[in-house]
Parts: C-alpha cells; sequence; structure tokens
C-alpha cells in the first residue's frame, strides 16, 4: 500500500523556484532581444519597411513611418518598459521574414521539438538502462570498462559531428534509414539516436553507478542470503534506488538535450524551434529569435519541473515529507 | 588532512595528452607558416614533406591552419573557464561564510541564470555582436559560474562547519589561513574536473556558434568551422576533416581521464 | 508479483537484434513504391512569400503557374498562356490570343480580364514589369491589348519571367498582396508551409497532356552536404542546387544520373563606383587584376571553363565577345597601380596613403551571403587574394537582401553574388536593371557613367542587326574597361536524379523543371 498524501510543502516549492525561473528567462531574453533590435548594425525600421512594402517601393521616408510608428526612436528605457509590456501581454509580434505572427509559428514547430526531445530522452534511457546495469552487476568487469571507453568517446565528440557521421554511416549502409527531414516514418530514428546516445554516454555512468551501489549495499546482500536469485533481488530492491539517480540526472542533462536540438534539428533538416531559431539568427529576424528563444527556455524550464515532480513521486521519503 | 598528490596512470595519460597540444598550440603558430596563403592549384592535396597535414580546399596548409585553430580555440576556452571560476569560487566562499542575505541573492541570481541553457544564452550575445570574443566570454562565463558557485559553496559549508575548522578558529587563526589550508585542498579536486567539464562545452560551444553562421569570422581558423568547412571533402580528402576532429577529441579526451576518479566498488 | 523483465541472456540477445532488424528495415515496408509515392524535390531556396516577386520562381518551375509566354532554348519566345499574338508595325502594339481552355486551378477560366489584372498587379512589384514604359493593357473578348509609351523591345522576355506570373482573380487581396497561389499550370498546391515545403497533385483543370508522376513535394534544405546526403540515401528523387564538392563526389555515384549544365551567370563583384576610394579607376583595375581566376574555377568550382574572361558567359552568343581581352590575374601591375595612386604597403602588408583627413588604411567591407554555397568560399580566396596586393578586406557574411538594403543606405563598399543573365530570355532586361541610368541593387552603383544607359536606351528601338551588334558591343567594352561590377566566374546548375526517373533535363534558363515531362521506368 503507497501512501499518496503529496507533500504541499515541496509541491510549493517546485513551483515557486520553477516559476521564478519562467519569469528570469522571459525577463532576460525580452532583454537581449531589444538590445538586438537596436544595437545590430543595420537599419531594422529600413528592413521592416522593406519587408512590407518590397525593396523597390521603399524609400526612406517609409522607414521613417516605420520608426515613428514602432517607437524605434524613443529612450531605450521607455521603450524597454514597452517592450517588457509587450511581451507580459503575450504578444511576440511578427516575424520579419515571413510577416506571419511568431505565436503561430512557435507553437507550430513546439509538437516538433517536443517529439524529437521525447525519443531522443525515451532512447536513451533505453539505451543506458541496460548497459549501466550490466556494467554496474560487476565493476570493472568487461562490460564495465567497454562501457567507460565508449562513454568517453562519445562524450568527446561534438553532436553536430556525430549526427553527421550516422548520417554518412546511414546513407551508406542502408537504404531504408533517411538522412533529413521530415513526415516519413522513419525520419525521428537519426536525429533521436545522434542525441539518445551522447545522454546515454553519461546516463549509463549514472546507472552503472548506483548499481554497483546497490550490489555492495546490505540489504541486497540480505536478498541473496534469503534464496533470491541475483535479477529478482536486483529487481525488487535495486531498480527503484537505482532508477532515482538516473531521473534526477536527466534533469542535469536537459540542458544538453536543448542545446544538441537546436543543433541537430538544423542538421536534419527537422522542421522544430531550435530549426527555427538558427535561421532567425541567420536573417537577423529578431522577433522570431526571442520567440524560439523564450519558448526553448520556457520548455527548459517545464521540463525541469517535470523532473522535479517525478523524482517527488518517486522518493517515497520526500513524498511523505520527512 | 593528507591530500593524495599521485596521479594515477589515467590521469598521467591525459596530463601528458594535454601538455602535448598545448605546446603544438603554444608553439606551434610561430613554427609553422602562414595560415592565410592559398595555393588553389594545389587544393585537396595529401599530406608530404611540403605540408605535413596537406593543403585544404583553398590550398592553404592544413597544419598552419590546424595550429592556429588550436590557440585560438584552446586559448578562447581556458581564458573563459577562468572568467567562469574566479568569481565562481570567490562567490561560494563567500557565501558560504557570510550566510545570511548575501547568500540568499546570490542561490537566487544563479537560479535564474540556470533558467536558460547556456548554449542559448551564448548564442543571444553572439548574435548581438557576431564575430566578436567577448559575447564568448561573457556567455561561457554567465553560464559556467554557476557551477563553480553551486559547489564550492557546498563544500565550503561543510568543512566551515567541521570540527578542525572549528579548532584552528579557536586557535585564533584569520579567516585567510583558513580558507587557504582547509579549504583550498578540499576544493582542489573538484575544481580540476569541472575545470575540464568547462573547457569541453567551451571548446564545444564556439564549434555549435560555428556551426550555425555566428562564430568567428574569417580568415581566422577556428575549429568548428574548420570542421564544417571541410565536412564536404570527407570523400576526397577524408584526412582533412580527421585533423581538427583529432585535436578537439584529443583534448576533450585528455580533460575527461584527468578528472579525479571515485571508484564505487 | 510482477514478471522478471530479464529474460535469461542469449534469449535477450536475440530478441534484440530481431527487433533492430525490424526497426530498420520498418521505413521500408512503410514506403509505397516509387510510382505511388509523391515525387519528392529537394533545393536551396525557400519560400520567402506567396508574391510572384518574392519566390514566384519556385511556383512556375514546379509548374504551377503560368506566364504568357515561355522562352524555347534558342531565346525565342514560345506560345504559353497564349497561343499567338500580333505586332504592330510601330512595335507599340502588341495583341495576345489566350488559350481557349485554360483554367485556374479554382475552376475559373482564364480571362483577358485576370491576365490584366495579374498584370498590372505585378508592375507594382520589382521585376521587370516595372521597366516595361506601359501604356495600358485592355482586356477584349479573348485577346489582352497591351499598349507600350516608348519602344521596349524586350517585352516578350519579360512577359515569359517568372514575376509576371498570371494568378487566379481569387488570389489576391483588394491591396494586390497574393493570400494563395492559384495558377493554370499542370500541378494545383495541395499544401504550403512556409519557408521549408509545399505539395503539389495533378491538376484535373489542366488542358494539356496529362503528367505522369501524380504528385510532388518539394522541400527547402538549407545545407548543401545535406542535400547531397538527401541524394545519396534515396530520400529526394531530385536535388538541386549541388555544391561543387558534391557534384564531384555523387558524378562517381554508381547509381544516381548526376546532371550539370553551365548556366548564363555570373559570380562577379559589385563594386560602389562612388566610394571615395572605388571612384578611382586604376583602384578597381588594380583589384581586377589581383583575383585568380582560373584558380577559384579550378579548386572552388571545379570546371577550369568556369573562369570569366568576361561580364557575359559564351552561352549568351549575341553578347558574348570573344574579341575583348580576358580579364587574368596580374599582381605585379596590380601592384604598380596601387602604388602609382599613392598607396604605399605599411608594415603589415597593408598599403596606406595620406588623405586629406590624415592617414588612410585601404580596408574595405565585402558583403555575401551563403545562398549559393560556393560564394562564401570564393568570397574567402578573394579576401586572401586582395591582401596579398595590399587591400585589407573583412568579409560580411549575410543573407541574400543584405546586398540591395546596403545598396540603397549608401553603404555598401564590395559585395559578392550571382547574377543570372539568362533569366529574362534577353540579357537586356537585366542589363537594364542594373545599369540604368540609376545603377541597380545588383548592379551599378554611384557609377555616373552615360554611355551604357544610352546605348541600353537606344536598343529598345526598331534598328537593323548590324546597328544593334554594335550598341551591344559598346555596352560590354564599357562595362569591360569601366569595370563598375568584375566579373570572377560564370556558374553550372547540377543536380542529382533519382536512377529510375526518366526523361529529366537540366533548363539552361532555369525556367522550368519540367516535371510534366518526368516519369517512372525501371532503375
Amino acid at each position: 500500500m503507497q501512501d499518496t498524501r503529496f507533500n504541499s510543502r515541496a509541491l510549493l516549492g517546485i513551483a515557486l523556484r520553477r516559476g521564478g525561473q519562467a519569469g528570469a528567462v522571459a525577463l532576460l531574453v525580452g532583454t537581449l532581444s531589444f538590445f538586438m533590435m537596436r544595437w545590430l548594425p543595420g537599419d531594422f525600421a529600413y528592413r521592416i519597411a522593406a519587408g512590407r512594402y518590397g525593396y523597390d517601393l521603399v524609400s526612406a521616408e517609409a522607414a521613417e513611418a516605420v520608426r515613428r510608428e514602432l517607437g524605434l526612436d524613443a529612450p531605450w528605457y521607455t521603450a524597454l518598459a514597452d517592450w517588457w509590456l509587450q511581451l507580459l501581454r503575450f504578444d511576440l509580434g511578427e516575424s520579419l521574414v515571413t510577416g506571419h505572427r511568431i505565436i503561430d509559428e512557435v507553437a507550430h514547430q513546439l509538437g516538433h521539438t517536443l517529439s524529437l526531445a521525447f525519443a531522443a530522452i525515451a532512447l536513451s534511457v533505453v539505451i543506458a538502462l541496460p548497459l549501466g546495469i550490466a556494467a554496474g552487476l560487476r565493476p570493472r568487469g568487461w562490460a564495465d570498462r567497454l562501457g567507460e571507453g565508449a562513454a568517453i568517446a562519445l562524450r568527446a565528440f561534438p553532436p553536430f559531428l556525430l549526427g553527421l557521421l550516422l548520417v554518412i554511416a546511414a546513407a551508406n549502409l542502408s537504404d531504408a534509414i533517411p538522412a533529413a527531414g521530415h513526415g516519413e516514418a522513419g525520419n525521428l530514428l537519426l536525429p533521436a539516436l545522434t542525441l539518445a546516445l551522447g545522454l546515454a554516454a553519461a546516463s549509463s555512468r549514472v546507472a552503472r553507478e548506483s548499481v554497483a551501489r546497490v550490489v555492495a549495499s546490505d540489504y541486497y546482500a540480505f536478498a541473496l542470503t534469503k534464496g533470491l536469485s541475483p535479477r529478482l533481488a536486483l529487481w525488487r530492491h535495486g531498480v527503484r534506488n537505482a532508477a532515482l539517480p538516473v531521473i534526477a540526472y536527466l534533469g542535469v542533462q536537459l540542458a544538453f538535450v536543448i542545446e544538441g536540438v537546436v543543433i541537430l534539428e538544423t542538421l536534419f533538416a527537422w522542421p522544430g524551434i531550435g530549426h527555427a531559431l538558427v535561421h532567425a539568427v541567420f536573417w537577423r529576424d529578431v522577433p522570431m529569435i526571442q520567440g524560439t528563444c523564450l519558448m526553448l527556455g520556457l520548455c527548459f524550464v517545464l521540463l525541469n519541473a517535470a523532473v522535479d515532480l517525478a523524482c517527488l513521486l518517486l522518493d517515497p521519503r520526500r513524498r511523505r515529507g520527512t | 588532512m593528507n591530500v593524495d598528490l599521485a596521479l594515477t596512470r589515467r590521469q598521467r595519460i591525459g596530463a601528458a595528452l594535454l601538455v602535448a597540444i598545448a605546446l603544438f598550440c603554444a608553439a606551434g603558430p610561430a613554427l609553422v607558416g602562414d595560415p592565410r596563403v592559398l595555393d588553389l592549384m594545389n587544393f585537396l592535396s595529401a599530406p608530404g614533406l611540403e605540408h605535413w597535414l596537406g593543403t585544404d580546399h583553398l590550398g592553404r596548409s592544413m597544419v598552419a591552419r590546424l595550429a592556429h585553430a588550436g590557440q585560438l580555440s584552446l586559448g578562447l576556452a581556458a581564458l573563459s573557464v577562468l572568467s567562469a571560476a574566479i568569481p565562481g569560487v570567490l562567490l561560494g566562499i563567500v557565501a558560504a561564510w557570510r550566510g545570511g542575505w548575501l547568500e540568499r541573492a546570490c542561490v537566487v541570481l544563479a537560479d535564474s541564470v540556470l533558467a536558460l541553457p547556456g548554449l542559448l544564452l551564448v548564442l543571444l550575445l553572439a548574435t548581438l555582436a557576431p564575430g566578436a570574443f567577448w559575447p564568448l566570454y561573457l556567455g561561457l562565463a554567465l553560464a559556467f559560474w554557476v557551477e563553480y558557485f553551486r559547489v564550492v559553496r557546498a563544500s565550503a559549508r561543510s568543512i566551515l562547519a567541521s570540527p578542525a575548522v572549528e579548532a584552528s578558529r579557536l586557535l585564533g587563526f584569520g579567516s585567510f589561513y583558513l580558507v587557504r589550508s582547509h579549504v583550498w585542498p578540499e576544493l582542489r579536486p573538484v575544481l580540476l574536473t569541472l575545470a575540464s567539464f568547462g573547457m569541453a562545452a567551451a571548446v564545444l560551444a564556439m564549434a555549435a556558434l560555428g556551426f550555425v553562421g555566428v562564430g568567428i569570422k574569417p580568415p581566422r581558423p577556428e575549429l568548428g568551422v574548420m570542421m564544417i568547412e571541410l565536412l564536404p571533402y570527407y570523400q576526397e580528402a577524408p584526412w582533412l576533416i580527421a585533423a581538427p576532429v583529432l585535436l578537439l577529441t584529443l583534448t576533450l579526451l585528455g580533460l575527461v581521464l584527468i578528472r579525479p576518479q571515485e571508484a564505487v566498488a | 508479483m510482477g514478471r522478471s523483465l530479464f529474460m535469461p541472456g542469449r534469449r535477450r540477445w536475440l530478441a534484440a537484434g530481431l527487433a533492430s532488424s525490424g526497426l530498420a528495415a520498418w521505413p521500408r515496408w512503410l514506403q509505397a513504391g516509387p510510382s505511388v509515392r509523391a515525387l519528392r524535390v529537394v533545393g536551396p531556396w525557400e519560400i520567402t512569400g506567396l508574391d510572384p516577386s518574392r519566390a514566384g520562381y519556385l511556383f512556375s518551375r514546379h509548374g504551377v503557374s503560368e506566364t504568357l509566354l515561355d522562352i524555347a532554348e534558342d531565346g525565342n519566345p514560345t506560345p504559353a498562356l497564349a497561343t499567338h499574338w500580333e505586332v504592330s508595325a510601330d512595335q507599340r502594339h502588341w495583341r495576345f490570343h489566350l488559350r481557349p481552355q485554360a483554367r485556374f486551378h479554382d475552376g475559373s477560366p482564364v480571362t483577358p480580364q485576370a491576365v490584366a489584372a495579374a498584370l498590372q498587379f505585378a508592375r507594382r512589384k520589382p521585376g521587370g514589369m516595372g521597366l516595361v514604359p506601359l501604356e495600358a493593357i485592355d482586356a477584349g473578348t479573348d485577346v489582352v491589348d497591351v499598349r507600350l509609351a516608348a519602344d521596349f523591345a524586350a517585352l516578350p522576355a519579360v512577359l515569359a519571367h517568372s514575376s509576371a506570373q498570371i494568378l487566379a482573380p481569387a488570389s489576391y487581396s483588394t491591396g494586390g498582396s497574393v493570400r494563395r497561389v492559384i495558377g493554370s499550370g499542370p500541378y494545383q498546391l495541395t499544401g504550403i508551409e512556409p519557408p521549408q515545403r509545399f505539395s503539389l497533385a495533378r491538376s484535373p483543370h489542366w488542358d494539356g497532356p496529362r503528367p505522369a508522376i501524380a504528385a510532388v513535394d518539394y522541400l527547402a534544405v538549407g545545407r548543401g552536404e545535406s542535400r547531397a546526403l538527401l541524394a545519396e540515401s534515396g530520400q529526394a528523387d531530385i536535388v538541386y542546387g549541388l555544391d561543387p564538392a558534391s557534384w564531384q563526389r555523387l558524378k562517381r555515384h554508381a547509381r544516381l544520373q548526376v546532371h550539370s549544365v553551365p548556366l548564363p551567370r555570373t559570380i562577379y563583384l559589385k563594386l560602389n563606383a562612388g566610394h571615395r576610394w572605388l571612384a578611382e579607376l586604376p583602384l578597381r583595375q588594380a583589384i581586377s587584376l589581383a583575383i585568380d581566376r582560373a584558380g577559384i574555377a579550378h579548386a572552388i568550382l571545379r570546371d577550369p571553363q568556369a573562369a570569366a574572361s568576361q561580364l557575359l558567359p559564351p552561352a549568351l552568343a549575341q553578347w558574348h565577345d570573344a574579341d575583348l581581352p580576358a580579364m587574368g590575374q596580374d599582381i605585379a601591375v596590380a601592384r604598380q597601380l596601387l602604388a602609382a595612386a599613392g598607396w604605399q604597403p605599411a608594415a603589415d602588408g597593408i598599403r596606406v596613403r595620406q588623405g586629406a583627413k590624415g592617414g588612410e588604411r585601404l580596408a574595405l567591407t565585402l558583403r555575401t551571403f551563403p545562398d549559393r554555397p560556393e560564394l562564401p568560399i570564393i568570397a574567402a580566396a578573394v579576401q586572401e587574394q586582395l591582401r596579398q596586393v595590399g587591400i585589407a578586406v573583412e568579409v560580411l557574411l549575410g543573407n541574400a537582401s543584405d546586398v540591395p538594403a546596403a545598396h540603397r543606405q549608401g553603404t555598401l563598399e564590395l559585395a559578392l553574388g550571382a547574377r543570372g543573365y539568362g533569366i529574362y530570355a534577353d540579357p537586356m532586361v537585366t542589363l537594364l536593371q542594373d545599369f540604368g541610368p540609376e545603377g541597380g541593387d545588383w548592379g551599378a552603383m554611384n557609377w555616373g557613367n552615360q554611355t551604357v544607359p544610352a546605348a541600353l536606351a537606344a536598343l529598345q528601338g526598331p534598328l537593323r542587326e548590324r546597328d544593334r551588334h554594335a550598341l551591344r558591343r559598346t555596352v560590354t567594352r564599357t562595362l569591360h574597361e569601366e569595370l563598375p561590377v568584375i566579373p570572377i566566374a560564370w556558374n553550372l546548375l547540377a543536380a542529382a536524379v533519382h536512377p529510375a526517373l526518366r526523361g529529366f533535363t537540366l533548363d539552361p534558363l532555369e525556367r522550368s523543371y519540367r516535371l510534366e515531362r518526368l516519369l517512372w521506368g525501371e532503375a
């Protein structure tokens, strides 16, 4: 029978902390984007006017009109305050390139990014847990040494290079694995695998550590003397103890996931938020940069909160408030 | 407190790797030729006597470009790690020492910086000033100081509460002595680990920025940008892209090997 | 009590092996054969907007929209939406007869009113229509009358360009902006996700022969290596925009068909001829002499024929002048020219001189963009070659719209771009856009020369071929000697095609992908 009384203090703590972080993200991204608008070389009023009327028809007067309309002439403190107010109203503006509303575009891309992130995380757990357990069951055995070597090698590789190697290998080995793009069934495999390998490199080591700790513990030895087979003993006594650090470590790895998503989406032409961000940086589309960065940051905070909740659920000590 | 300074075998390998690479990057640029000179008719040539690592797609000497790129990338990485470590360690010690509102303020600050993944912060700053160096320092320093701060604060707090420190304090030793002889030796291995993480992350971040297009401007050679430039030639001249990849991988490998290990079983 | 998750070792490996082989093969089972699924086209061009003047070329190339006229490979106009036309004696009144069965994709007929409206909208946007000295466009019962206020010999070329494509009246909003692309071609849009992709299906309203390919998907992929990998892995059936290195690699591929065709497209340096230094001809000549065109063609474009000897390539036979001395590299003369102009090398090798306001260092900015993958590489080569003669160049990598913006704001110094002189069948249209009295976004800047605009204007009128020839020679010779733009290389277009695809040809004028002629055969 499980105690399902939740520790409301812990929940409130998570909500406050993550809520505060979300606010900090919005403030930071918004302010940086504002200064980007002002400091980047090239005249933004001119670009916006050219985007509206076309390059052939735009003139200095049109740019001036846009400048007055958007208040780009105002002193920076009033303009910054206006900018923050806009953010509070969830008004992210329109893209300088396509003219569509940022909110619509980002909402559309969010699904793609989340599916990639979740697939990568799930795949990394599938890869890391068996390897970590096999290594931890026999520390310093051949599985352990092999795993450590592989983990070091994988961690030392830049993600985009790993992705490219996988693409090249896939293109040469099998006709069936798609190299890039979106829309076909197998398209998710390579980007998710690239990210998952990088994640699994570290989390397999964490799993190994915790399994090794369980195997060396007293209650495990006691279970063995009771007559349980090693596997059953591990399953009953060890898995939850071993799983908790892995899940907690996922929280640490979320930053890696978000950063990896940005690069790998570009490489694999996956139409998610990371791809849109890189695109926007290239085109100096400041509203889009702000929108995508904001969304990625908020996703990060949200996923962190989810991990906090998962840890709370899994750890009976914290749940009951001891 | 006995501090074990003997390096294990893997740490020795790691250190040897890093020293070799550091020598290559420090002394190399002075010894090899100009990385900018073109030899278009002689592009993508194999390693030979004239060009030890061959020439790239524009006929520039690979070994020269590699040495200069290594100096730039690894130098920048080391600098940004220092820029992150110094304020982080100082703030961590001060926060653990003083406690109170100062500590709480630092924790809140750290939490808010942690809210945004480091690469995004660096990317935003690099977009503000494309091709400049200061966004990299600033962004990486801002993103990493938190790590140092948290680790140092946690360690310092527990050390400062220990009986040994209590005894020293009662004996009348000043705060500086306490930090130097009690806190610092415990922190050293952890800081080394963090520094290696930080260097690796810094080099990868610069490579990622080059990939995205807001990295160092040409013609300055930089490892990440080199990797992307040489990628299309992976079939015709695989030794070319292997060079920066190997340099980066070996550097990261050295940094990983040099970390102090804690064995469990 | 739950079942144990851990099966004994051997069985676990076996199960994992089966699962992974199934996973690898799964996409193949799900993938329909090529004759059933959509044709997948990949290119570097993004859908920056629905307007014909923005990304209209994408829709006309894929057979979604049509223009009044088409251009054959020999440069002569051929029927498209207009089946035949008549020209008055003074060349100022053109009457186009429309194809009677032509229908837009929403079912409405292609009426003269629709054509006139589309052309009027096109006039207000950037593009060739704006150059035409139009008096009126009248819609008759089945004819469209175009009356000119002055002579304009290149009217067929302008009407054949994608910026003058004819869309249904329902496509436009009241202001003239395009909300949906409703064309009259063999394929209609079934879905669009700007800027990356759109999908097409055969239009039931098409009155010509039914295309064999039922559906088409277009995907914009920015990186050249990714595009090449898509071709290799078989994920794309047609890949356009292969960078030279991938082109070389894929040429040796066992099964892919690789097509290439020289384009009437020139890679060139655009100069601000009003810049305080660049206004002096010797400096421009020195820049031209410093560039190693043969090396760039050999190493970067992988085609020794690509080194440009003049602005317009041999493919444009009427304009290419074989008598002009070829542009080449001569570093010694370049250095002499700079020294004679007062520029002396300083300690770091970059030249300086004493100007009106003190010492000046010869440093310029070069803008370019990666839309064409070879441009940044050529920029790096040019930067180094100019450094060898003592000119410091800073490369600013941005996007293509930076160049017109910098032109209009007057901040441009040097820019590296690629200009298609064959996108209008008659290069004269592009030359008019670039070298008219005010210069052009991609052409001369602050040049102030009178000869070329006068010659181009004179070419509009009715002339004998001998006089036309002389005027063309005047234009090319003046451009060659005065160097408002410096040509570097001529380009080619390379594409990789699925081995089972039949009937593929590359259009040197890049007007059409000719999708309606393709069909699937045996690999």
